[in-house]
């Protein structure tokens, strides 16, 4: 058992072991199964800070490679491999499944044995979705979060959790289904899965454009780019609040990951040749998601409009293709990962205690809460992106990039930043000032669980915004090597 | 070479017909009605030896068997097995079905079966056919003391096979006509020989087609299927919509691989609108149907479609993973009927879907498993469902139907719908339902069973899939390429 050796496995099978237990566990003893659950991720997430410490930083290539054969008759692999862009996300992944397993320690009162089945089973395969490198592998995992993701909303969630999980089912399948025909197309030209056989390979011009189209789809249904975002606030506000955590905190991610792994190293020509319209689209998503933020009644709602803005602004920088908003957009990303996570955990936080997501029904939680005004205040700003927090450095470096290729849509994208200073306090407004609303006079106040859940998403906050670099590293070359393509 | 009379080869088809013989004349004087479960369950597992040991060879010309005619029966006796515990675990519900009857048709229809698949000539595979079909008939309208509308199904079923056993015969005239013998490699060899018109002989494959379109439920010929299924007893829906419905494809395979092997193209071209509409009626039909069985008698509509896509693509993969997806398909069913049978035993008005809400409060152990096969009947990874389409999508795509494909593909979304909307009931509604239940080992056998070879084959497909397949290609290359 050479751990360093078959790392990724053991990150990504160890959540196996406790759906194993799990399952032997008699339903009724809840607290076994939550702390199973939490154990096992808790270890899982050791393990990829193990990952991360371990990591090479001056190669550009994939890292803890395994490769065994898996299929024979189709010449695919079971391949995985990790570089500088999708190393980041497993250690996100692993605390973002950790934290919602805490969050939704005590507001999770039915199916307790599914739900944590069901979100160790989201965790591996959404690291599975990460690390293969296998198109079928990885095409298989991307589809199998479907179904943890599909019960998650649909049995924990809010009122109309029932539209909204067949939805967001309905939506992702169809987009999964052009990619599929691609990957397909793509092992019939070359006869391999293998992705990194299936780099620098001559299309014609025509064809190398329908599988960007076949490929993006499906991503930008998953980032979700406008217009195929309207998926995203169903979802989002009727999912129970570790359900959006994970969507807002990961899933969405993998589909800008798609982007950065998939369609921009193998489709270089078809990317340069649809990057306005991607760009285009990146800023309509910024300033329309910042102009839905303004009118919505509702707090998860409000929050869920927010992630297609910042989801813009990560597609904008990864379309920008140069180094600085790249490695921008994938701050970025882990910083929405963070922040929006956070923010939603927040709502559910205030919705445990009041069943209440209208903003309206609040106002005053200062007074009352204090001590949780103060990490929203901190998750507000960063979202915002003030400087000192990580969202002003992934805004920045997205902005200061996109500048340098493309000025008019830097200047649309800025609008959207000041929209969303106003909209974030606006809504801090209204939800923590004015005057003590009497529907949240007697709130108790946060509980254990709940503080814990919150304090390192804090830390990561202020150690992003404060000293980037010791993520930036781990990116430097592998976006480098990526941005060859386009020379 | 002369006609032998190799009675070993046909050791196992007697057996079972001297078997279900058997039990029909024994059935009277026996008070224990289970005896006939044990027989011709003891008759399977040892049908299993014998599919086994018979040697490979000939029984006149009409009659070979071989490795795949072997491997083929092998698949369906495991479904058989399964089917009959199921049936052994229903009828303890049901007992005015209960009788020796009920399996020794069974075994009947079973040898039916085995004669299509060993058949070597179109008139023994016709007649295979309605051995396998008329038992059926029976085994539906057998449900008459349960379900007064079992005779309409079962009439149903009978006419609309009537019809298809006119257009096999007029298809067997015309081959007769024009060729001058019913042997299969022969009639290929002619094919390629002599400068037959080609048209006639399409003409011929059509009126085939025809008669398998409706046991396969190919559209225009699917109507009896929601109705008969509805009314058949549970698990001999199971039956119908897994054994017959894999011995049908696999006998339709046989037929164009090595009956009509020249025109595989032409075949695969005229079989495009059928199996798109087949999938595409299939799959909205199944949207808003209530009754559950219904929904999978549509469901069933478009998964005979699916595999017919292998039909489509005209190489040799394709045709391997045809029966491949048949086989994946036969699993699922007999899996889904079997909770089914569960289901109809301690709470027969469970079978309606909406009355399923909230089922997974108080049964998470039969709610878990109706999961795993909806997923995988929709097609979700990892479950051995996607994989079966995933194949079957990868040959027609290298046969140049991208389009057909992407249809296809598309049309499963629509599929998916159903599936979902069966577990939104289950997990997603809340009401409480509880009644008395018992899980007999003869339940949890074959869902056990079918629940972990879904996931198995999802994962790992490799093994079967490589066993259907070198068995095709071996096959093919025996009857081209002899030594």
């Amino acid at each position: 058992m050479d751990l360093l050796n078959n790392l990724l496995s053991w990150i990504l099978w160890f959540p196996l072991i406790g759906i194993v237990i799990i399952f032997l566990i008699n339903r009724t003893n809840e607290k076994a199964i939550k702390w199973v659950a939490l154990i096992t991720i808790l270890i899982d997430f050791i393990l990829s800070l193990i990952l991360l410490l371990n990591f090479n930083f001056s190669d550009p290539g994939f890292q803890f490679v395994e490769k065994k054969k898996w299929l024979d008759f189709l010449n695919s692999y079971y391949f995985l491999g990790v570089d500088g862009i999708s190393i980041l996300f497993i250690p996100l992944t692993t605390l973002t499944t950790l934290l919602c397993i805490l969050i939704s320690w005590n507001s999770i009162k039915k199916k307790v044995k599914e739900f944590h089945l069901a979100l160790l089973f989201t965790n591996i395969s959404i690291v599975g979705t990460l690390c293969a490198l296998d198109l079928l592998l990885f095409y298989i995992f991307w589809e199998a979060m479907l179904i943890p993701m599909y019960l998650i909303i649909g049995i924990w969630g809010g009122p109309r959790r029932i539209y909204a999980t067949l939805k967001f089912f309905l939506y992702t399948f169809f987009g999964s289904v052009f990619m599929l025909i691609a990957i397909i197309y793509l092992y019939i030209k070359f006869g391999t899965f293998d992705y990194t056989l299936l780099l620098n390979k001559g299309y014609s011009f025509g064809i190398e454009k329908l599988l960007f189209l076949a490929f993006a789809l499906a991503f930008a249904i998953k980032i979700p780019m406008w217009p195929v975002h309207t998926w995203l606030p169903d979802a989002h506000t009727e999912a129970p609040t570790a359900g959006s955590v994970i969507l807002a905190g990961i899933l969405i991610k993998l589909g800008a990951y798609g982007f950065l792994r998939f369609v921009l190293p193998m489709f270089p020509h078809a990317s340069a040749y649809f990057t306005p319209l991607v760009l285009t689209l990146s800023v309509i998503a910024i300033i329309y998601g910042g102009l839905a933020c303004l009118a919505q009644e509702d707090l998860k709602r409000l929050i869920a409009y927010s992630s297609v803005s910042h989801m813009g602004f990560v597609t904008l920088g990864i379309f920008s293709l140069n180094p600085i908003a790249m490695k921008g957009a994938i701050l970025q990303m882990i910083n929405h990962g963070i922040v929006t996570g956070a923010l939603f955990m927040c709502v559910g936080v205030v919705y445990d205690r009041t069943h209440s997501r209208a903003i309206n029904y609040y106002g005053g939680l200062a007074t009352t809460m204090p001590l949780y005004a103060a990490l929203f205040m901190i998750f507000t700003l960063a979202s915002i992106g003030l400087p000192g927090t990580n969202g002003f450095i992934g805004e920045f470096l997205i902005l200061a990039g996109t500048f340098l290729s493309n000025k008019i849509a830097t200047t649309f994208a800025a609008l959207g930043v000041i929209i969303g200073a106003g909209y974030m306090l606006w809504l801090y407004q209204r939800v923590f000032f004015q005057k003590v609303s009497p529907n949240v006079k007697n709130l108790p106040p946060l509980k254990t669980n709940e503080l814990v859940a919150l304090i390192p998403m804090v830390i990561l906050v202020f150690l992003i915004g404060l000293y980037p670099n010791l993520f930036l590293d781990f990116m430097k070359t592998s976006v480098a090597n990526l941005l060859m393509n386009f020379k | 070479m002369g006609i032998t009379l190799n009675f070993s080869v046909i050791f196992t088809e007697i057996i079972f017909i001297l078997i279900s013989s058997l039990i029909f004349l024994t059935d009277k004087f026996i008070k224990n009605k289970n005896y006939s479960f044990y027989i011709a369950f003891i008759t399977l597992i040892v049908g299993i030896f014998l599919a086994l040991f018979t040697p490979f060879g000939n029984f006149t010309y009409a009659y070979q068997n071989d490795f795949s005619s072997s491997i083929l029966k092998l698949f369906v006796l495991f479904g058989a097995i399964l089917i009959t515990l199921i049936s052994y675990n229903y009828l303890q519900h049901f007992k005015a079905l209960n009788y020796g009857e009920y399996y020794g048709l069974i075994l009947f229809s079973l040898v039916g079966s085995f004669i299509m698949l060993s058949a070597m000539d179109l008139l023994t595979i016709y007649l295979g056919l309605e051995l396998m079909s008329f038992p059926v008939y029976f085994l539906i309208a057998l449900n008459y003391a349960y379900n007064k509308t079992s005779l309409e199904g079962s009439l149903k079923y009978f006419l609309m096979g009537s019809l298809g056993s006119l257009f096999i015969l007029i298809g067997l005239g015309l081959v007769y006509y024009f060729i001058g013998t019913f042997t299969l490699p022969e009639i290929s060899h002619k094919l390629i020989e002599e400068s037959i018109n080609n048209k006639i002989l399409l003409l011929a494959f059509i009126f085939f087609l025809g008669g398998f379109s409706i046991k396969l439920s190919f559209v225009p010929f699917h109507m009896w299927a929601p109705d008969a299924y509805e009314s058949a007893p549970v698990p001999i829906t199971s039956f119908i919509a897994s054994i017959m419905k894999f011995t049908a494809m696999a006998t339709l395979v046989k037929i164009i691989l090595i009956g009509f092997n020249p025109l595989k193209v032409q075949i695969g071209e005229l079989l495009i609108p059928i199996i798109l509409l087949t999938i595409l009626i299939g799959n909205i039909m199944a949207i808003k149907q209530d009754n559950i069985i219904r929904m999978l008698a549509y469901s069933s509509i478009a998964h005979a479609g699916y595999a017919g896509l292998g039909l489509i693509s005209g190489n040799y993969a394709g045709y391997s993973f045809s029966i491949f997806y048949m086989l994946v398909y036969l699993i699922m069913t007999i899996g889904i009927f079997s909770v089914l049978v569960f289901l109809a035993n301690y709470k027969k008005d469970l079978l309606n879907i909406p009355n399923m809400a909230g089922l997974s409060k108080n049964y998470p152990f039969i709610s878990f498993l109706i999961l795993i096969f909806m997923f995988s009947l929709a097609g979700v990874p990892p479950t051995a469902g996607f994989m079966a389409k995933f194949y079957v999508f990868l040959f027609l795509i290298k046969a140049k139907y991208i389009w057909v494909a992407l249809l296809a593909i598309l049309f499963s979304v629509i599929g998916a719908y159903p599936y979902l909307r069966v577990l939104k009931v289950i997990y997603m509604d809340e009401k409480d339902i509880s009644f008395e239940y018992k899980y007999g080992i003869t339940f949890l056998i074959p869902v056990c069973l079918t629940a972990f070879l879904v996931i198995i084959l999802g994962v790992y497909p490799q093994v079967l899939t490589n066993i259907i397949y070198k068995t095709i290609y071996l096959y093919v290359n025996l009857f081209f390429y002899p030594q």
